[in-house]
């Protein structure tokens, strides 16, 4: 299994007040799989994220990530771990603007202490891969949102990380593109990948093949796709569940 | 991170905003410059002073005569104290046993001609103990003899402008000059002393490349002066060794205060003493400009930790990005002290560059003598650079003890 998560919890100190954004998730998460986690604002699904990208720490629980407990790891070596297993997609691309296209593609790469030109190598390769490779001395300004999200994506994969994260990875793009975005993203899937998004599209949620939905910094269902399956339909049901209950 | 990584990242930061970088930097520039600027300054000064002292010998001891008014004139008088003579000399020469020479100076006001050409000389009558006296010598034909001496002969040795002035580079020797009314053959010529005319010094001293000097004996009686037949301006002593300076100067204070009858018309000068002085005149100087450069290195140092603590907010992003793509807090702490660093030692460069630049300027405006110190140098980039650091660490922290969640929902 990739990811291991059991009894997660996470509380936030806001001054006087306690933020309990989880409240005991526990799931399971096998290599290959492309899963989508969706819920409302304030759901935990954010915090989620954080945990299994290796960027927060649960208050208690275990995560596991590829076999590592990341209880008790230091931050240089939770860093490492980052670095070498997460690929980060993110909703606002968070590109450096002060570096072209294909310094920013190798960034994971300089904390991996890879040599320079085997870098520039590896990250020149990804562009190419997502389509960019005539773009990679342009600076992210000079990019459309598109671009700039498919370079997000060959820097989180330039690293050959077990697991992306995505979070709305098509948030900040028209339907067109998003939809160009998200056939990169299967693409991935269907290589191998483990996938992880975060979103509240559920026409986006319908690429995947699994869907845990969260309310309240807890799963309230988790579904996998068997072949046919109409996710979207089983999240309104499971909404109406909830409702009436 | 690798440090090579780290360096190139500070250096693409910094160029990318140039005039910030400048401007952040300007107070240690200012502060680097004043170092090297002053130090030169103090430099200069010892080294003139040392150069003027070493010239009057520091195993030495001088003896000037002082020039008496008033009151103080006609006590001299009622004591018939004729003022520093040449039996003075004398008198130390033979009762003192820890003085090795002893050798008298007689300037003489005349004017010096050779055909219709005219040199700026200075005369000076004194013996053959002269040029050991002084470590000043000959380097054409002969000095002063004792035959000279004791016949009084109208020969004149001559400094190395005097010779070229009136001879060009033709050898003198055997030529005869006018001094003032009475005809000097020329039978040596001294050697060419390098003197640097400044005038931060603190002992004036001539320019003995244009003395001329004869003998005492024919000084006193040639240039006779009816009031004080045996006055002299100057006598030089010198003493075996540097330790018998201080006592020898106390007898010689003893001896003279008898035979002038406690008339005060000399003064002893021990340029022993004098170096002394000057060295803690120059260790309060260097106290004194030190505190002032290092306040402004310290203003400097503020300066750029509060442009490093904006950069780092303005960075924030910048920061959680690099934190989500593997950065450690080691690797941040580097990155932002790197460039701290960067920017304070670039700024120490260009200090450097410029404080030298004021060095020149200063000697020639000011006239002053400058002397970069090698060490003034090395200080002052190694202060810088301790600046970065010290005043680069706090921001560094701050940047690398920031939530990566919470730097990554910055805008």
């Amino acid at each position: 299994m990739l990811i291991e998560a059991i009894d997660l919890h996470r509380v936030y100190r806001m001054g006087e007040n306690e933020v309990h954004a989880l409240r005991g998730v526990t799931f399971g998460i096998e290599r290959g799989e492309f899963v989508s986690i969706i819920g409302p604002s304030g759901s935990g699904k954010s915090t989620l994220m954080h945990i299994m990208g290796c960027l927060d720490r649960p208050t208690s629980g275990s995560y596991i990530l590829d076999g590592t407990p990341i209880e008790g790891l230091d931050d240089r070596r939770l860093s490492r771990l980052r670095n070498r297993k997460v690929g980060f997609v993110f909703q606002s691309f968070n590109l450096i603007q002060q570096l072209n296209v294909v310094e920013n593609v190798e960034v994971p790469l300089v904390y991996m202490e890879m040599d320079r030109h085997e870098r520039r190598e590896r990250a020149l390769q990804m562009l190419e891969a997502v389509g960019l490779g005539h773009r990679s001395q342009h600076r992210p300004n000079e990019l459309s949102g598109g671009e700039n999200q498919r370079v997000a994506i060959a820097r989180a994969l330039v690293t050959d990380p077990d697991l992306i994260l995505a979070d709305e990875p098509t948030g900040n793009l028209d339907t067109k593109t998003g939809h160009e975005i998200m056939e990169l993203l299967k693409r991935l899937h269907e290589q191998g990948k483990t996938l992880i998004m975060v979103t509240h599209d559920l026409e986006k949620a319908k690429w995947s093949s699994r869907f845990i939905h969260m309310k309240d910094g807890k799963i309230l269902h988790d579904f996998r796709d068997t072949d046919g399956t109409d996710i979207v339909g089983m999240f309104y049901e499971s909404t109406m569940e909830q409702e009436t209950q | 991170m690798e440090y090579s990584e780290s360096f190139r990242v500070g250096i693409r930061s910094i160029m990318a905003h140039k005039m910030r970088s400048l401007l952040t930097t300007l107070g240690v520039i200012f502060g680097v410059a004043a170092v090297i600027a002053m130090l030169s300054i103090g430099e200069g000064a010892k080294r003139e002073a040392l150069e003027q002292i070493r010239l009057l010998g520091t195993n030495n001891i001088r003896i000037n005569a002082v020039k008496l008014t008033g009151d103080k004139a006609r006590e001299a008088e009622s004591k018939y104290s004729d003022g520093l003579s040449y039996k003075d000399g004398l008198l130390i020469r033979e009762n003192i046993p820890s003085v090795r020479a002893v050798t008298p100076i007689r300037f003489i006001d005349a004017p010096v001609m050779k055909g219709n050409k005219e040199a700026a000389a200075r005369i000076i009558g004194t013996d053959y103990l002269y040029p050991e006296v002084t470590s000043f010598r000959v380097e054409e034909g002969r000095f002063i003899t004792p035959l000279d001496v004791s016949e009084a002969k109208r020969i004149c040795v001559i400094g190395a402008k005097v010779k070229r002035e009136l001879f060009g580079y033709r050898s003198p020797i055997g030529h005869r000059i006018r001094i003032g009314e009475e005809w000097f053959r020329v039978v040596g010529v001294m050697e060419n002393k390098k003197l640097r005319e400044g005038k931060a010094s603190i002992i004036k001293i001539r320019d003995i490349n244009r003395d001329i000097y004869i003998p005492i004996t024919t000084a006193l009686k040639r240039f006779r002066d009816e009031e004080k037949p045996l006055f002299v301006n100057e006598i030089a002593v010198q003493v075996k060794s540097a330790e018998l300076v201080e006592p020898t100067a106390r007898i010689i204070r003893r001896l003279l205060k008898r035979t002038h009858r406690d008339v005060q018309d000399y003064e002893i000068v021990i340029p022993a003493e004098l170096l002394a002085q000057s060295r803690r005149t120059q260790r309060v100087f260097n106290i004194v400009m030190g505190s002032i450069a290092a306040i402004s290195l310290l203003v400097g140092g503020i300066g750029i930790m509060n442009i490093m603590l904006a950069s780092v907010t303005e960075r924030t992003k910048e920061i959680g990005i690099r934190r989500a793509l593997g950065a450690t807090e080691q690797d941040i702490l580097g990155q932002f002290l790197n460039e701290t660093v960067l920017i304070s030692a670039t700024g120490g460069i260009i200090g450097i560059v410029l404080g030298v630049v004021m060095a020149k300027a200063i000697n020639i405006f000011a006239g002053w003598e400058t002397v970069i110190a090698l060490y003034s140098v090395a200080v002052s980039f190694g202060i810088s650079a301790m600046v970065g650091i010290i005043f680069g660490i706090y921001p560094a922290r701050k940047a690398a003890q920031m939530d990566p969640i919470a730097a990554l929902r910055f805008e």
